[in-house]
Parts: C-alpha cells; structure tokens; sequence
C-alpha cells in the first residue's frame, strides 16, 4: 500500500513527541499504537533520524538510538511538543466525551464538562457535532460496571419479555453496551449454561453475589428458538425497524417503495410481538405460521377496544 | 521520492518551528535540506510544500513588510499555534478521554479518537484508572458520510443528495449541525428548495454526497442552536396515560409505571411517555393483555396502527 508523503509526515511529526514522553518503548509498542507494521515504523525511524534543522551537523539532528527493538530519543530538536488535536480528532473526542455524559449523567457529568472546555480553551475549532442527552443512565450501571472489572458474579431478578417472566438468575457479567438508545449487558448465565444478552431496564433487582463462583464456560449462541429463512415485506411506514435491527437483517432488497428482508436467527416470539406493531408496516411472508399468530393475535388486541 | 519529500516536509517543520524571527525564502530555500534544481523549481515546491503542511492544519505565518526584510515576506511556524496545549490535564481526565476514545473502538472513527489520544499521551501525563468502565458503543455508522458533511460544514459549502422520504427526492442544503440523537445521526441545515431549516437522518441518504465547489457561500446564524428544531413531541415532552393490566401480565411496564387501583378485575397504571409511536409499539408488544384507558387519542392512534390507517 503506497502511502502519500503526507501521511507519513504527519506520523513522523507525532511519532518524536510520543518517543519522548515513551523513552525506551518497543517497536511492536509503537506499530500498535499507531496503527501500521513494525517495518513502517521501522522506516520512518530512520527517515526521521536523517531530518534536523540547517546546518545538518550531528549536533542538528534529531537524535534517538534504538536497540534490540527498543527506541529512545535524546535530541527531539523542535519536536518537542505534541501537534494540536486536527478537526475529526478534536470531535472524535469531544464526541466521545459526550455519549460518556450521557450513558453515566450524575457521577461523571460534572467532571468531563471541566475537561471539554479544558480541551477546547486553547483552540479555536469549530465542532460539526451535537449530541443530545439520551438518558441511558440505569439504577444497576455503576454495581454492574464494577462486577465487571473485578469479575464478581450478580444475582439478578429479570424480566423476560418474550415470556413475560420474571425469573432469578446467577449471573457473571463480561461486557456492556449500548444500541438503538437501550443498555444492553451480556453475561453468562448460570441457569441457561451459555451467554445471554439482558436489556438493562428489564431487570428488576440486582445485587452482588458474595462467596459464589461462577466461571463462564465455551461459549455458545444467545439464540434459543431459531427461525430460519424469515422473510419479510417491510413498507416505507416501518423503515424505523429496518434501522434499529441491521444486526439481524442477513439480506435487503429494494422493491418499489418497499423492502424484503432476510433475517438471520430470530426467536419467533420477538419477531411477532415486533411486526405486530409496525401494523400492515410490516408483513410476514415466511414463515406463514407467523403470519397466521400475528393476524390472530391483532383481532384479539382490536376487540378489546370495541 | 515520498521518502525525500517526507523529509523535506519535516525539515521545513522543524526550521520553522525552532526560528523566532520570520525566515526568508530565500534562506529557506539556501539552508534547509531538500531543496534542488534551478531557482524556479525550488520556489514552485516551497509553494507546494507551505500548502501541505497547511492542510495538515500547520499553521505558517507569513511576517510583515518591515525595512528589514524590504520586499520579501518572511515566514514562521509559532509554537503556540503549533502545540497542543490542554491546561492542568489530570491522571484521571486521562482515563476518562481514554474511556471516551475507546468507545469508538471496531467503527470508523477509531482512527481519529486514536490519533487524538496519541497525540494528548505525549503531553506527559500519566493515566491513572481508578474508574474501570468498560463500555462498548454499537451505533449504525455510515462514516464516509460523517466525512464529508463536517468537510462541507467547515467550508461552509452547499451539498446535494438524493434523500429517501416519502418519495425520493433531491436535495440541496447548506449543513449546520450534525446531531448524534438516540443512537441515529441526523444532518440539521438549511433546505434551500423548501427554504427552512430541516433534519435529515443520514440512514435515509440514498446517494452519496456532492459538495459544490464554492466556498463560504452561506454562514450559521450565531444563534442557531440545533436542539430547538428537534420535534418537541419527540424530545421532551413527558405525557402520562392510563392503562388497564390483566393480572400477571406485562410485568416490564408494571416496573416502570405507578399502580393505581384494581378494577373489573384488572390492575390499573399509570404511565409516563414521550414518543407516541414507541409507546404503541411498547403496548402492542404485550398483545391483549394490556388496554389503554386514557387518553383516547392515544388509544385511537394503537388502532390506526394496527389496521394501517392513515393519522
């Protein structure tokens, strides 16, 4: 891959900063940090190690030594300090910060807007990007967040929505996430002996478990019933189902106005709770069983209002 | 030949960086390595070389006339406009910005955040993670699109593309804002056929982008401010309503609603919403086990849905 003489100037020019605030950091340290082969970096040391300012003695060059694959430098010349953040780092960041506010509004909400304007006070740079607070917060985040880090098994009260259930759980947490404005968690669970995902605003207690271990085996699927070869029609109306479930659409193709779509593994449940309201938004062509419960299962929610 | 021109680049940085007074070209051209050929070729890549280095957002100052230099300008990089500078950066702001860039982890924005963090790590502050957070954002992510429309935002320049509402339609709008809202990214900015401000979601961009070429031709009023033009119905707008339960059902919206009383054998609750059409979908979910009691509106509205007829 041929990389222009800008790009590479650019990295040379962050490389020198970061060497000196990382003396003696290895060369596979630094491919990783910056995100290209240990022989690029390889490269750019000793293209970097040729450059200075006028006058070009030894005394004028950037001075560094590497050794065993270890680098440090000595004589930064004028590379002394980091460049300033360019347009899409600075809103990277800033950006960042935001979703952060607004996923752990309450603890962290006073501290990163000090720490935007802190960022922001030396440079006049415009930010294309608002974010709108989305309230993610949850009663249970800052116990599951630490359950995480220290890998302590909870015990959980969740409601099952495709069951309507409330059941107890013994769970160990792995990972959180957010998607589509909802905080998902994916733990292993004792009682289903494999993965699964838990919706935060589904589980109604949460506490942590003392003197129980719970290790997490192979993993297996999160899927219990599996719908294969799902297809459905999905007109303009419900185009927001499109968008909020492009993890599970295997296939998309346009016809006039509307949509057929593949899914990959779905439990049936959700699948008809779901069409069911997006209304004639949505229509179930395979399998026809689906389409018969939705129809049922319409004509029973219609006669409750007549 | 990237190789040479790479190290020319750096040593017209550095000389300019490590100068205080204005250099001149000529002096530049003289002393700083890289520069070969006749006269005119050297003058013609310091031209292009200035524009290089700009466009990597280095900012070249070019001096004043003064007798000194009678009529060649001079030129400098100043360190305060070179350097990054982040006033009394705390360990564990550090953690929290590392926190943040992370969360952009396995998208397209992790270059960036990368380069960012790199850039505040050679500041010489250490991290310390007293907070462990670990966080993961799924968002749909059409990233070449982010591209362009900040690009067009910080030249100010007219787009056009062909937008999926209710038919396709093409659209020409001097952008404002890019707004990040409830997991989607919409586009906020000037609709110039319709002439009004409107928000465009980018999931419903067909076709890509086409920036016009000329620069500022419009400017963001001062006042613009891009949460006000967010349908209020949507946003923040809390309403409640009244909901009749069967008994042992629905067990997720008796957890976020207030019971009230029991009546015909049902449980009655109270429950807040804002968006409408959400809230329909929330209440079909548990099929007939559940019956809107008030407002009628919202009631009408669950049926219209279901039988798809218009509102």
């Amino acid at each position: 891959m041929s990389e222009s003489a800008l790009e590479r100037t650019s990295r040379a020019l962050d490389l020198v900063p970061y060497l000196l605030e990382h003396q003696g950091i290895s060369i596979t340290e630094l491919a990783e940090v910056f995100g290209v082969s240990e022989n690029q970096i390889n490269e750019d040391l000793i293209l970097i190690h040729m450059c200075g300012l006028p006058g070009y003695t030894p005394l004028e060059l950037i001075d560094m030594y590497y050794e065993d694959g270890y680098v440090t430098v000595s004589e930064p010349q004028s590379l002394h300090s980091p460049r300033r953040m360019n347009r899409h780092e600075m809103a990277a960041i800033l950006v960042g910060l935001d979703l952060l506010k607004s996923i752990r509004s309450g603890d962290l909400e006073i501290e990163i807007s000090n720490l935007q304007a802190k960022l922001l006070s030396n440079i006049k740079i415009e930010n294309p990007f608002v974010v709108v607070h989305q309230e993610l917060t949850n009663d249970f985040l800052q116990i599951i967040e630490s359950a995480i880090a220290k890998s302590t098994p909870l015990k959980i009260e969740y409601v099952s929505a495709n069951k309507d259930e409330k059941s107890e759980r013994n769970i160990l947490p792995l990972e959180l996430y957010v998607q589509n404005r909802m905080n998902y968690l994916i733990a292993w669970c004792d009682k289903a002996q494999a993965d699964r995902t838990f919706r935060l605003d589904r589980i109604l207690k949460c506490e942590l478990l003392a003197g129980v271990e719970i290790r997490s085996k192979n993993h297996q699927g999160l899927v219990e019933q599996i719908a294969p070869s799902t297809k459905l029609l999905v007109h303009s109306s419900a185009r927001n189902f499109i968008e909020e479930n492009q993890a599970i659409i295997s296939e998309i193709s346009k016809i006039g106005e509307s949509f057929e779509v593949k899914l990959s593994q779905i439990e049936e449940e959700w699948l008809i709770r779901t069409a069911l309201g997006y209304g004639p938004g949505i229509e179930v062509i395979a399998p026809a069983r689906v389409a018969t419960e939705i129809l049922k299962r319409k004509g029973a929610i219609l006669s409750r209002y007549t | 030949m990237s190789d040479r021109k790479t190290e020319r680049l750096i040593n017209l940085t550095l000389a300019l960086l490590s100068t205080k007074r204005y250099l001149k070209k000529s002096q530049i051209l003289e002393n700083v390595f890289g520069y070969e050929g006749s006269q005119e070729a050297k003058e013609r890549m310091f031209e292009r070389d200035k524009d290089d280095l700009r466009s990597l957002g280095i900012e070249i100052e070019v001096g004043d006339l003064d007798n000194f230099f009678e009529d060649e300008p001079g030129y400098r990089i100043p360190q305060k406009s070179y350097e990054l500078v982040v006033p009394d950066l705390t360990p564990r702001e550090m953690a929290i910005i590392s926190i943040a860039a992370n969360l952009w982890n396995d998208t397209a924005f992790a270059p960036d955040a990368q380069g960012g963090i790199r850039k505040l790590q050679s500041l010489g502050v250490p991290t310390t993670l007293d907070l462990d957070i670990k966080l993961k954002y799924r968002f749909e992510n059409p990233a070449i699109l982010l591209e362009i429309v900040t690009k067009a935002i910080s030249s100010r320049s007219t787009i056009s593309f062909s937008y999926d509402s209710q038919s396709l339609k093409e659209r020409r709008v001097n952008p404002y804002k890019i707004l990040f809202w409830n997991g989607f990214w919409y586009l906020i900015g000037f609709d110039l056929d319709r002439n009004e401000i409107r928000l465009f979601k980018l999931s419903r961009f067909v076709s890509t982008v086409t920036i016009a070429k000329k620069r500022s031709s419009y400017e963001i009023p001062e006042d613009f401010e891009a949460k006000t033009y967010l349908s209020q119905s949507e946003f923040d707008l809390k309403r409640i309503s009244k909901i009749a339960i069967t008994k042992d059902a629905a067990l997720i919206l008796r957890s976020r609603g207030k019971y009230l009383e029991e009546k015909d054998g049902y449980d009655i609750y109270e429950i807040a919403y804002n968006n409408e059409s959400i809230f329909i979908r929330e209440i079909i979910w548990h099929g007939d086990s559940v019956k809107i009691l008030e407002p009628t509106s919202l009631a009408e509205s669950l049926i219209a849905t279901l039988e798809g007829s218009p509102r």
